[in-house]
């Protein structure tokens, strides 16, 4: 459907995004994570074809979209939300009405089609507010409902939920979800929230300063290296990590969860690292569950429902998180 | 009605025929011009910028003298035969108000979330559409340009006594009635046309007022 080859992008002469593939097939869900600053906002206006990538190809349906009419025409099928949404002045049912008004939609389907867009996401009763008047959280998920009356082929979403509650969250992803239940819609979606990112995705590209990185980006935390090479015990916070190292300066630390293992006891190990804490939050992911240890500072571990319940582990339990040295990747 | 008041009248509808035709037309050239200015950038678009800004403080005599020279008999456009005619003002005072239009016009376009025109163009629309768009949002900046350059033109008297001549039934307007009245020490029927004048000006700002409000802004 749409598909990304060879991307780079900058901004000043700084390189802000090199990404050798992403493509998103019909009916797909992908999350972009990452902190912020991490490139996924730059993505998706490269994708929805706002600006041309510095360099790579941009392809819809496996073709090149590479002039401005042939973005042009791009955009008429691949719609994205800002994290911070715009509506225009006017009500909210003009608002959903503008693509549908765009695309020579029937006058008469047009109020139709805007108050379905905004059922959906359970928005009827503001279609007669004024835009202006309406919460952070709504905007959100009226720019949604906007977004997906166009019937976009393809969905890019900026954090788009980051100014709702957990339930508003829940509702607007539901809703995208069912209008893929009904058609082949591709969805890509930027977040910043790891536990949704993983429930609401069936693929996860994440992003380290622009750059794709081999681990999701959990356990990340940004150091000042001693210096020397071989082993370097770093500070992170309020405790000490070992890891293997052969500069010095600021650098960032990746510690792979499933790389993290749980014991009751400190371990007698080969380990270099062994913090000890208590488990704060539990969370199914697929077949696994991830485990949040706060240690001094948050690291997440992922263990199966076996290990868990032969450990006894619940929120509260006392626990150590025990990870060899060349385990923590060093950016 | 006495024929004061019919004079009076006749100037009165003049001035007003005048700021409205030249206000269209400046309107019309330099509502665009700023839109494209404060939407686009280019190289020279500061220096654009500075001689727009230079424009908006040029005296309007100096105005006059060139569209004079352009229209007298032996200038360039002296065929025409338009000097000392009421075209003659309106194309001064659109000389004039062209810059206002247009710097008011690139501010406002200018001062749009640039949200806006991003959010368009990701909902499917094309240039012209997106401008819309920014023009909508922009409206009230816009009419308040509008609106300023009918002011300018309306008040204007350097450039119209220059290039109209102040002939009386064909080319007094208020300003240039007041001027003439003032030098004669008519000062009632100075302060009178003062007065309409500061009446139709008070006209306009109550007409926009009500139509912002109206429109909720």
């Amino acid at each position: 459907m749409l598909e990304a080859q060879g991307l780079v992008h900058t901004y000043e002469g700084r390189t802000v995004l090199a990404v050798e593939r992403v493509a998103l097939e019909p009916g797909s869900r992908l999350a972009l994570v990452g902190p912020n600053g991490s490139g996924k906002s730059t993505l998706l206006r490269l994708l929805a074809f706002l600006e041309p990538p510095t360099r790579g190809a941009l392809l819809l349906e496996g073709r090149p979209v590479r002039t401005a009419g042939e973005r042009r025409a791009a955009r008429r099928r691949v719609t994205l939300v800002e994290q911070r949404p715009y509506l225009f002045r006017g009500t909210v049912a003009a608002n959903v009405a503008f693509p549908l008004r765009l695309r020579g939609t029937p006058a008469a389907d047009v109020e139709p089609r805007a108050r379905a867009a905004l059922a959906r996401f359970h928005l009827e009763q503001l279609a007669g507010r004024q835009a202006r008047e309406l919460s952070e959280g709504e905007i959100q998920r009226v720019a949604v409902a906007r977004a997906l009356a166009a019937r976009p082929d393809v969905l890019l979403l900026d954090e788009a939920a980051s100014a709702a509650d957990r339930a508003a969250q829940h509702a607007l992803f539901a809703a995208v979800a069912e209008e893929q239940a009904l058609r082949p819609l591709a969805v890509c979606f930027a977040s910043h929230l790891l536990e949704e990112a993983y429930r609401w995705s069936n693929a996860l590209l994440a992003l380290h300063q622009g750059t794709p990185v081999p681990v999701t980006p959990e356990n990340l935390f940004r150091v000042e290296l001693p210096g020397g090479s071989g082993m370097q015990r770093v500070a992170v916070g309020p405790v000490a990590i070992d890891v293997i190292a052969d500069r010095g300066g600021p650098a960032t630390l990746a510690i792979p969860p499933e790389e993290i293992v749980l014991s009751l006891e400190p371990l007698h190990s080969s380990a270099r690292n062994c913090l000890a804490g208590r488990v704060v939050r539990l969370a199914e992911q697929d077949a696994a569950i991830r485990v949040t240890i706060d240690a001094g500072i948050e690291l997440i571990a992922l263990v199966t429902r076996r290990s868990l319940d032969e450990l006894g582990l619940a929120v509260g339990s006392p626990v150590c998180a025990s990870f060899k040295s060349v385990a923590v990747r060093v950016f | 009605m006495g024929p004061l008041n019919a004079e009076v009248l006749g100037i009165t509808a003049l001035s007003l025929k005048v700021a409205v035709v030249a206000t269209v037309a400046a309107c019309g050239i330099g509502v665009p011009f700023g839109f494209w200015l404060g939407s686009t950038r280019f190289q020279g678009r500061r220096g654009l910028l500075v001689v727009l800004n230079t424009a908006l403080a040029f005296p309007t005599v100096v105005i006059g003298l060139v569209i004079y020279l352009l229209l007298s008999r032996h200038g360039p456009l002296g065929a025409l035969g338009l000097l000392f005619t009421w075209p003659a003002i309106v194309v001064a005072e659109v000389l004039l108000a062209v810059p206002i239009a247009t710097a008011l016009s690139a501010a406002a376009v200018q001062a749009v979330d640039p949200r806006v025109r991003r959010t368009a163009l990701t909902l499917g629309a094309g240039p012209l559409a997106t401008a819309w768009a920014v023009a909508r949002e922009a409206r009230f900046a816009l009419a308040a340009g509008v609106v300023v350059s009918f002011g300018r033109v309306l008040s204007e008297v350097g450039a119209a006594m220059i290039v109209g001549g102040n002939l009386r039934g064909q080319t007094r307007t208020l300003t240039t009635a007041v001027a003439l009245a003032t030098s004669q020490g008519d000062f009632s029927l100075a302060i009178a046309l003062g007065l309409v004048l500061f009446g139709l000006a008070l006209t306009v700002n109550i007409l926009i007022q009500l139509l912002q409000g109206r429109t909720g802004a």
